[in-house]
């Protein structure tokens, strides 16, 4: 499902060249939960960003479902960000001029989804992280957890395939970690192939196999062993 | 994501920065409503302006004598007017006009005068509406007799009142003035002017051109004639004949003496000239509609860079370029729109609002309502190009990155 092979991104700034990635190669297959940790600057969030097709490598291949990504256009990649993944970042990422409502359909908008099917699909989705009482509020009215969660509907709410959560927790606090990671545990069990990227290892260890990263490279890549099971 | 998606998230944005929106909407407004109340009430004074040629009559011809050139023969007499109206079927009524400049007073008031002198045609030829009275007849231009027609301001500063007829007034040049009686008095001939009039203007007076000739002891050498055709068609033709018949009558058919100019001719020369006038205020209220535009395009820049963080989490989730580009393209649009038919509405009210203080009925036409809407639209899209572009441009990482 996922499959790069030797990816290279090198960033220049002015006349320093910065190579976030040396050569990772990476094989998800679908249904997997994995966890990529490592130290600031290892290159997990510039990983992401490529495997998300918000950045383009420098070199390297990337097949995500049996299509090479590789050489693509803006336009195409926009198309795979709308349909296949699902992003959900650390500070949450809603429009916060939009009802949370709103703020789910609006992958629906740019997928030319109706709008009638739009309202039901993002309730459902709202229903699936269990928020489905405060669609009509704004982002600024509710709890950093329930904006995670509408972050997470938003995510899922055109059945992406692929799940990219970069440190999702970073700013919440413990129990609402908890709460979060159930969700995307059982999003995962539904059949999402989930990757997800933290600094803490309690996090980790909900998902299936844990990826550890250093200075642009993978350096090894386990399966979870007592995995916490909700 | 169809039109009307985007019309609505662009309203919406519009929405929720009133402020900023209306003080972005502010040129365009000023632009298109100055450009309408300059253009509606340009082309009503046109129509007023047609309007007062067509009360006094297209078919009315003026023929003059080019004085400058002309032997004293050569001027009209009041036989050639004769003439020219008994001989010539296309010619309905024909007068004289002589003109001079003297004073006139009643018991309660001197002023200076503007006297016309004219035959009984004048009545037709100048459309003249009397309220009280009648015009002088033949005989009385005939025997030039001391009779006059004042209008209704010279009137009231004269007596008070404006029912004066069979009253008398003492007219002529100012050193040697002689008592004539008020046969008629007439409409105001101001017009549109009305309001502008005060008691210092001149009193216009209509005397029969026989007895203004006794008044101011000259003899009939009459310059100017005015003629009307039967017929708005036949107006030029009548005028040709007239000028044939006053040379052949002068003999003087190898000097070209004589011109008849109808009025029409005339109208449209001031039709041309307040059209340019109009045209050129309305080009220059025009610029500030280009401020406006590049008002517009200041604030969506300043739009773009505050709202980065949200174009990069919209490509994130999907949003394509042209969808970004769009989307700022039509909030461009809809905010010069919004603008232009605000302009329009304010447009429109001034233009009837100054109409009235000067007397114009403004004349909104349909096309400048569509080319100032879709002027205002272009702006939007000239000047919203940009700063979609821009927009659509962000690299989506770096987009989410800003803070």
């Amino acid at each position: 499902m996922i499959k790069i092979d030797n990816i290279i991104k090198t960033y220049t700034t002015g006349k320093i060249n910065l190579t976030a990635l040396k050569g990772v190669s990476l094989s998800v297959k679908p249904g997997e939960f994995v966890t990529i940790m490592g130290p600031s600057g290892c290159g997990k969030s510039t990983l992401m960003n490529v495997l998300g097709c918000l950045d383009k490598m420098s070199s390297g291949k990337y097949v995500l479902n049996g299509k090479d990504i590789s050489g693509l256009v803006d336009n195409d990649l926009a198309e795979i960000r709308c349909r296949e993944i699902g992003f959900v970042f650390q500070s949450f990422n809603l429009l916060p001029r939009m009802s949370i409502l709103e703020n789910v359909e609006l992958p629906m908008v740019y997928a030319g989804v109706p709008k009638k099917e739009r309202r039901e699909k993002a309730l459902e989705a709202l229903r699936r992280v269990d928020l489905a009482d405060r669609v009509k509020h704004r982002p600024n009215e509710i709890s950093g957890g329930q904006k995670q969660r509408v972050a997470i509907a938003r995510a899922i709410v055109n059945n992406p395939s692929v799940i990219l959560a970069d440190e999702p927790t970073g700013n919440l606090d413990t129990k609402v970690t908890k709460e979060i990671m159930k969700i995307i545990q059982q999003l995962n069990n539904d059949g999402a192939t989930v990757l997800l990227v933290t600094h803490e290892p309690e996090v980790a260890q909900y998902s299936k196999r844990i990826i550890h990263m250093r200075d642009g490279e993978i350096i090894d890549d386990n399966e979870v062993i007592d995995r916490i099971v909700f | 994501m169809n039109l009307f998606e985007n019309i609505k998230m662009a309203i919406d944005s519009i929405i929720s920065n009133k402020m900023r929106s209306f003080l972005t909407m502010l040129g365009i407004i000023i632009g298109i409503s100055s450009v309408i109340a300059i253009v509606s009430l340009g082309e009503g004074g046109q129509n007023t302006i047609t309007g007062e040629f067509e009360k006094i009559g297209v078919a009315t011809i003026k023929i003059t004598v080019k004085t400058a050139e002309a032997e004293k023969s050569d001027f009209i007499t009041y036989k050639d007017v004769g003439q020219i109206k008994d001989k010539i079927s296309y010619v309905k009524y024909a007068t004289p006009y002589t003109y001079k400049q003297g004073t006139a007073n009643s018991e309660r008031k001197s002023k200076s005068a503007m006297f016309v002198g004219c035959n009984e045609d004048m009545y037709y030829i100048d459309n003249i509406e009397l309220l009280y009275g009648r015009f002088f007849n033949n005989i009385e231009f005939e025997e030039g007799r001391a009779v006059v027609v004042i209008d209704e301001t010279a009137a009231k500063s004269f007596f008070g009142t404006i029912d004066v007829v069979g009253n008398t007034i003492n007219i002529g040049p100012t050193t040697s003035t002689k008592k004539a009686t008020i046969v008629g008095v007439l409409k105001s001939q101001f017009g549109m002017f009305e309001g502008m009039v005060d008691d210092d203007m001149p009193a216009f007076i209509y005397v029969p051109g026989t007895y203004l000739d006794i008044l101011y002891s000259t003899q009939s050498q009459i310059s100017e004639m005015y003629i009307m055709a039967d017929s708005k068609d036949n107006a030029e033709a009548a005028g040709i004949l007239a000028k044939n018949m006053l040379m052949n009558r002068h003999g003087n058919r190898d000097r070209d003496l004589y011109k008849a100019e109808s009025l029409m001719k005339q109208l449209d020369q001031i039709n041309t000239v307040v059209g340019i006038f109009t045209a050129f205020i309305a080009a220059v209220a025009a610029i500030s509609l280009l401020v406006g535009g590049v008002g517009v395009m200041n604030i969506m820049l300043v739009s773009v860079t505050e709202r980065t963080r949200e174009i990069g989490i919209r490509k994130a989730i999907g949003a394509k370029t042209s969808n970004i580009m769009f989307q700022f393209l039509t909030e461009s649009v809809i905010i010069s729109c919004i603008g232009g038919i605000i302009g329009l509405i304010l447009g429109v009210s001034g233009a009837y609002l100054l109409g009235r203080l000067a007397g114009i009925t403004p004349s909104v036409s349909p096309q400048i309502i569509i080319i100032s809407i879709g002027f205002a639209s272009a702006v939007g899209i000239f000047f919203g190009i940009y700063p979609a572009k821009k927009a659509a441009k962000l690299d989506p990482i770096e987009a989410l990155r800003y803070e």
